[in-house]
């Protein structure tokens, strides 16, 4: 059942979008930024699913043209993109503590010193 | 042969330059500023060494990590590939970088916590520089991303500034959505074409626009013009560029701005290869020429030094952006001069904004002035970089601002397009607003009245002013030899874009392209009419504009000045051409188009409640941005 790990990836980048657009609270944006990575992730992994198929390990004198394993090059993606995606919650997550130090609130309607 | 590995070195170089700065520059200044000084000549030197090889002999250098050739036809592993295209912009990139770390030197020695400067500078280095050398999408992404970080990093680095934070906040999350939007691409590419090498995907996509990959050239597309910053994009840039110090400024619209730039290149002309499409060409230069224009009505408004400059940044990305969009062999030339030349006149600008920083404490506009009598060679080079982007002659920024010119209505006489006849106006009127904007900026921070707290300015020392001279030199002499410019870095550089299958050929070996049915497109040489009668004539109108502008703006308030008790016609002239104290003028320097300002109240209202400072709104421009092109794209992308 694939289509359903592209819809439901569609629906958290949709919502995490929605998240970072609608909520004033700096650290909901950070969380919709990470629903947004979380969506990507999974629509990766699941564009090199084969039902059915076996792990991708292989000896080289085991394998042969014809054989069925999943892709393994959407993993390597998606590792490296959820890596990626830690470290950008880590820094925004930094970056809103600093905020909070100097403007004493987290409201993003209040932090717009910026502007014009 | 050696040669073939200087790309990946010199990468590799910038980026061993931080770790070496985390692990051995903590304590001394010196060994900071060693490391980081060497690992950028380095890379200059190693990008300088292919000049040869590459853009004269015309080789296209193909690396394979790890030595994973192609199996079968298929790409596998992650390959480096400099063609002229990559060459261009990897030059501008390593010259950027040593600039900007000469400069460093002495601009940041009041600062503290050096080493995580220079460790977030060259990772911006490294990144911008494989970003332009890889033939990978996926790497490029990660290249996309290391710049987003360490550009939020030195965008809050003086983050007892005000606004600082702020800055680097917005920029992470306008920035991760852009780069959220160009993975999202990546993965729809790679589910259809099973490759993520840039030359097997331009040869598996030619002329097969499916909806799926519409939708990745959607998001892509909006993904890479987040990254270049043009508009509704530009928010965030417009504010890391003022709080970010001065020598990243100049790195952020030198290269970072640039990278964006290269990838948006990259892809419609190379990995789709769209550019003969005329909906992807309206596309880009809708969006060029939006930009162009807010940009620089927004920077008429600024009362900071380098927030202005940075609307000015935006505003030339439109140009260099509406240029390319064009399609043509002349567009794209001019376009590569223009993002060339505006690497030199604004990281200068940016450079003249720092040492005023440096000099004088301040870049506010209301509290600058007459600093030409105590910063003379400053203000020269300012001046340089002033006329640079003004577009006036013998200067560089007229050479390509002309070019670009010719090439959009030669595009309006050969299409029909009425919009394309617009878009040669609107460039013309925004290169007259520049104008008017420096004429501002000159007589707010070097002519005028000298405050009496800016009594005690010192001229900057001279490993400041090295960068500086440097690049004014460039400036002129990239204006007056421009066929030699052309000759040597745009006409490869306009010429590897558009005739894709000797690219993918070194890549995926001999007559890949021929089978996969790619066909060249001629490239035409581009012609200047540069000594031409009627660009003199041209020119005496644009700078007849700007003074009527300028005068427009300041006889509004005659009016208001009236009642006041110095006489009005001397209050108004003393604004241009006095710096004596006896002549107060009533009009501070930095208001001088208060009256223009007056007179299009309605538009910088609704320009002020857009560039509203709330991060949420900003990502909503993103958002609908990314909807407006992908309803475009499938609506008209055939």
């Amino acid at each position: 059942m694939i289509i359903v790990n592209y819809i439901a990836s569609v629906v958290l980048v949709v919502l995490g979008l929605y998240v970072i657009m609608t909520k004033k609270h700096l650290i909901k944006i950070v969380l919709g930024m990470s629903i947004v990575d979380y969506g990507i992730n999974l629509f990766i992994v699941s564009t090199g699913f084969n039902e059915g198929g076996t792990a991708p390990i292989y000896k080289m004198s085991e394998f042969f043209r014809g054989s069925f394993f999943v892709d393994p090059v959407p993993q390597a993606l998606t590792l490296t993109s959820i890596v990626i995606g830690a470290c950008v919650d880590a820094m925004a997550l930094s970056l809103v503590v600093k905020l909070y130090k100097q403007y004493h609130t987290t409201n993003s309607d209040e932090i717009r010193r910026l502007r014009g | 042969m050696s040669y073939i590995h200087f790309p990946v070195i010199a990468v590799m170089t910038l980026f061993m330059g931080a770790f070496l700065t985390v692990v051995f520059g903590r304590k001394s200044k010196a060994v900071r500023n060693i490391l980081a000084l060497a690992a950028s000549c380095t890379a200059f030197v190693l990008i300088c060494c292919l000049i040869k090889p590459v853009l004269i002999d015309g080789e296209i250098i193909s690396y394979w990590m790890g030595n994973w050739s192609p199996v079968e036809g298929y790409a596998i592993g992650i390959g480096y590939e400099i063609d002229q295209l990559g060459m261009f912009f990897a030059l501008i990139t390593v010259f950027t970088v040593l600039m900007s770390c000469i400069y460093s030197i002495r601009y940041m020695e009041r600062d503290s916590a050096l080493d995580f400067y220079n460790v977030l500078f060259l990772m911006l280095s490294g990144s911008v520089l494989g970003l332009v050398l890889t033939g990978d999408v996926f790497n490029m992404f990660i290249m996309i991303e290391i710049m987003t970080f360490t550009s939020v990093g030195l965008a809050a680095f003086r983050n007892n500034k005000a606004g600082s934070v702020e800055a680097g906040f917005k920029y992470l999350v306008i920035g991760s959505i852009g780069s959220s939007m160009t993975l999202f691409g990546v993965a729809i590419l790679y589910g259809n074409c099973h490759t993520l090498n840039m030359a097997q995907l331009s040869s598996i996509l030619a002329g097969k626009l499916t909806p799926s990959t519409l939708m990745a050239f959607a998001l892509m597309f909006t993904g890479l013009a987040v990254k270049s910053y043009i508009v509704p994009f530009h928010t965030p840039a417009a504010d890391a560029y003022t709080t970010a110090p001065a020598s990243i400024s100049m790195v952020f619209s030198g290269m970072v701005n640039k990278a964006g730039v290269y990838g948006m290149i990259r892809l419609v002309y190379i990995i789709f290869r769209a550019m003969d499409k005329s909906s992807v060409q309206l596309l880009m230069v809708i969006f060029g020429v939006v930009t162009m224009f807010v940009g620089v009505t927004m920077a008429l408004a600024q009362h900071d030094f380098k927030r202005l400059l940075a609307f000015h940044s935006i505003s030339q990305i439109g140009y260099v952006i509406t240029a390319a969009g064009l399609g043509s062999a002349l567009g794209l030339t001019a376009g590569l001069f223009h993002a060339m030349n505006h690497t030199l006149f604004k990281g200068l600008l940016f450079l003249c904004a720092g040492a005023v920083y440096y000099a004088a404490g301040t870049t506010n506009l209301d509290k600058l002035g007459g600093l030409s009598k105590k910063m003379p060679k400053t203000c020269i080079c300012f001046l340089i970089g002033a006329f640079s982007i003004s577009g006036l002659p013998p200067f560089n920024g007229f050479a390509s601002k002309w070019l670009v010119y010719q090439a959009v209505y030669e595009k309006a006489v050969t299409s029909g397009n009425i919009f394309y006849a617009f878009a040669t106006v609107a460039a013309v009127v925004v290169s007259v607003m520049t104008l008017a904007s420096f004429i501002k900026v000159t007589q707010a921070v070097f002519f005028g009245q000298l405050p009496a707290s800016l009594e005690n300015v010192q001229e900057v020392p001279a490993l400041m002013r090295l960068p500086m001279w440097i690049m004014s030199a460039l400036c002129v002499l990239t204006g007056v030899f421009y066929d030699q410019v052309n000759k040597w870095l745009l006409a490869p550089a306009a010429g590897a874009a558009l005739n894709v299958s000797g690219y993918i050929d070194r890549m995926m070996g001999e007559g890949y392209a021929a089978e996969a049915g790619v066909v060249n497109i001629p490239v035409f040489a581009a012609r200047f009419s540069f000594w031409n009668p009627v660009v003199w004539l041209l020119l005496f109108i644009i700078v007849l504009a700007a003074f009527c502008l300028a005068i427009i703006g300041s006889s509004g308030d005659r009016a208001s000045i009236s009642s006041a008790p110095a006489d009005a016609e001397d209050g108004k002239y003393a604004t241009f051409f006095s710096g004596e104290k006896s002549m107060p003028s009533h009009v501070s320097g930095s208001d001088l188009f208060w009256g223009f300002k007056k007179n299009w109240k309605g538009y910088f209202k609704v320009m002020d409640g857009i560039h509203s400072g709330r991060v949420n709104d900003y990502a909503l421009y993103v958002v609908c941005a990314a909807a407006l092109i992908t309803v475009f794209v499938f609506g008209f992308v055939r």
